[in-house]
């Protein structure tokens, strides 16, 4: 089953029949894209993922997935893994766009789900520990001052709407905005200011660009590790809390799943 | 190219890479961002639009090919994004095509090409086309130990020093990033990387190419002069068409003195 439009002469009228036909089957295959394994460890638990051996990415990079079947859902859990040659996850919109990338192509997901950890405004209501589902994302370190190449470089993007998701799980939203950097500098901040942020991340806009092109429907479930707008230092505050708050994700993740199972993307 | 599956050991693969550098550069992948900058290359190898049977259906991505020469010539491009109608410019862009064209190509050598600013304090001067000696970021900062090199992303490009003499190629170090204007922290950053060109893809393809090790080199143009008076932006647009010309006059020197040669010969 896949959202990519077959070869051919589809008209736009005949490729949207085809996707609303598609929200109508219930979702059978999920993509949690996940970069930090301290992030990612607790969700493989709690849905019993095995790792898979016989790799479906090619030999020398270090994703990993872990897949099984849960309720009436087919879960794939990527993990872009540890760098190569350095060993820390290997975070970022690299990564994460490459991953989106190859496990689109491999396993065609009805559905994306890009969770992680992330920085939040405490001036747009953020708390440490707050888990947000974006309804929009933006990169806030793409500054390219030529008309229309300033908006590619921000790349703003809607992500699937799920407004029964939301109200079911008494989730928070708020706007996403993605950069490859932890730290944030006064022309981050702007970009953020403008792109009228909640929460900050690694990753979220790059995989929200890579399901786009593929047509595949991506959301963003972002917990709070620290604060952006306060006072202490953004390194610290995010190690101190990353293993509690991961807790956090976990849970919010897991309830998603539950939503999720035996519903179409319609229903969402 | 990959190694096989196996359980070949760190001296067989490197014994096994070993004698791939000692076969002729047999396909030959070029990264070009621009289509303002890939269209002379393309012309003057007279390569021929591929109508899309590597990559999957909705990706913009264009590959050109043909034979010239000893050498199968791939160049991709990254397309106009689908929905703003720009050139899909960036890391982001340039790391999938990367991973995707390797994938589908399997080459033994990426030459990454495209047009660069200069920084005037270390040498470069519009028109210049710098070959670099290695690749970097410079806007990916994370202040965690070994998360920062990471960030940094510290990358050789395959040594080509009888390229470099043959061709009377100028040398620096590349920084790249996906802005086109600088701010004063990607200053610092750059200049802590030492950087002569300063462009928005090599690294990433330096990246994607280490992990799947396909030996890589970066072919930069100036085009403005960072470090100069006049805006980047305007500077930039301004030189774009004719620092082109000088780009792609190099890059077939370049695809010339490769055509033959194993890459130990570079």
């Amino acid at each position: 089953m896949t959202a990519m439009a077959p070869h051919g002469d589809r008209s736009d009228a005949a490729e949207e029949a085809t996707a609303a036909q598609l929200e109508k089957r219930p979702i059978s295959t999920v993509v949690i894209i996940i970069a930090m394994q301290t992030e990612a460890l607790p969700l493989v638990d709690r849905f019993q993922l095995i790792e898979d051996r016989d790799s479906l990415f090619p030999k020398g990079v270090p994703w990993v997935r872990y897949h099984g079947i849960y309720k009436d859902l087919n879960i794939n859990l990527i993990w872009p893994g540890k760098d190569p040659t350095l060993g820390v996850d290997s975070v970022g919109t690299i990564s994460a766009s490459l991953v989106a990338y190859a496990s689109i192509s491999a396993l065609q997901p009805d559905l994306i789900i890009n969770a992680g950890t992330a920085g939040g405004f405490k001036a747009k209501g953020a708390s440490i520990s707050d888990v947000f589902l974006a309804s929009e994302v933006a990169f806030h370190d793409r500054r390219i001052p030529i008309p229309v190449f300033d908006l590619y470089g921000v790349g703003l993007r809607q992500a699937f709407p799920t407004p029964n998701l939301l109200k079911e799980l008494n989730l928070k939203a708020g706007k996403l905005s993605t950069g490859d950097s932890l730290d944030m500098s006064p022309q981050d901040e702007a970009s953020i200011v403008a792109n009228d942020a909640t929460v900050k991340d690694m990753e979220g806009a790059a995989v929200a660009y890579v399901a786009d092109m593929l047509k595949v429907p991506a959301i963003f479930v972002k917990a709070v590790t620290d604060i952006v707008d306060g006072e202490k230092p953004t390194a610290e505050e995010f190690l101190q809390n990353l293993a509690a708050v991961t807790a956090a994700l976990g849970e919010s993740v897991t309830q998603v799943i539950d939503f999720i199972s035996g519903k179409c993307l319609s229903e969402l | 190219m990959a190694p096989p599956r196996g359980d070949a050991s760190a001296a067989a693969e490197e014994a096994m890479l070993a004698q791939l550098e000692k076969r002729p550069v047999c396909t030959i992948l070029i990264i070009i961002a621009m289509q303002t900058e890939a269209l002379p290359v393309v012309n003057k190898f007279q390569l021929v639009e591929d109508p899309n049977t590597v990559f999957p259906e909705g990706v913009p991505w264009v590959r050109y090919h043909g034979v010239y020469k000893d050498l199968n010539i791939n160049l991709i491009w990254p397309g106009k994004d689908p929905s703003l109608g720009v050139d899909s410019v960036g890391t982001v862009s340039a790391s999938l095509v990367t991973y995707a064209s390797i994938q589908a190509l399997q080459p033994d050598l990426i030459i990454n090409a495209g047009t660069a600013g200069g920084f005037k304090a270390k040498g470069a001067c519009i028109g210049d086309v710098f070959l670099a000696s290695e690749v970097a970021f410079h806007d990916r900062r994370i202040p965690i130990p070994v998360f920062d090199l990471y960030g940094v992303g510290l990358r050789q490009a395959l040594s080509t020093p009888s390229l470099v003499k043959d061709l009377n190629l100028k040398v620096g170090k590349l920084s790249t990033g996906d802005s086109l204007d600088m701010s004063p922290q990607d200053e610092a950053t750059i200049i802590a990387n030492d950087a002569t060109v300063k462009d928005m893809e090599g690294a990433a393809v330096a990246y994607v190419a280490d992990l799947l090790k396909v030996p890589a080199i970066f072919v930069k143009a100036v085009t403005d002069l960072v470090d100069g008076d006049k805006p980047t932006a305007d500077e930039f647009l301004q030189n774009l068409a004719t620092v082109t010309a000088a780009l792609n006059e190099t890059v077939s020197q370049v695809v010339n003195f490769v055509n033959g040669k194993c890459l130990s010969e570079l």
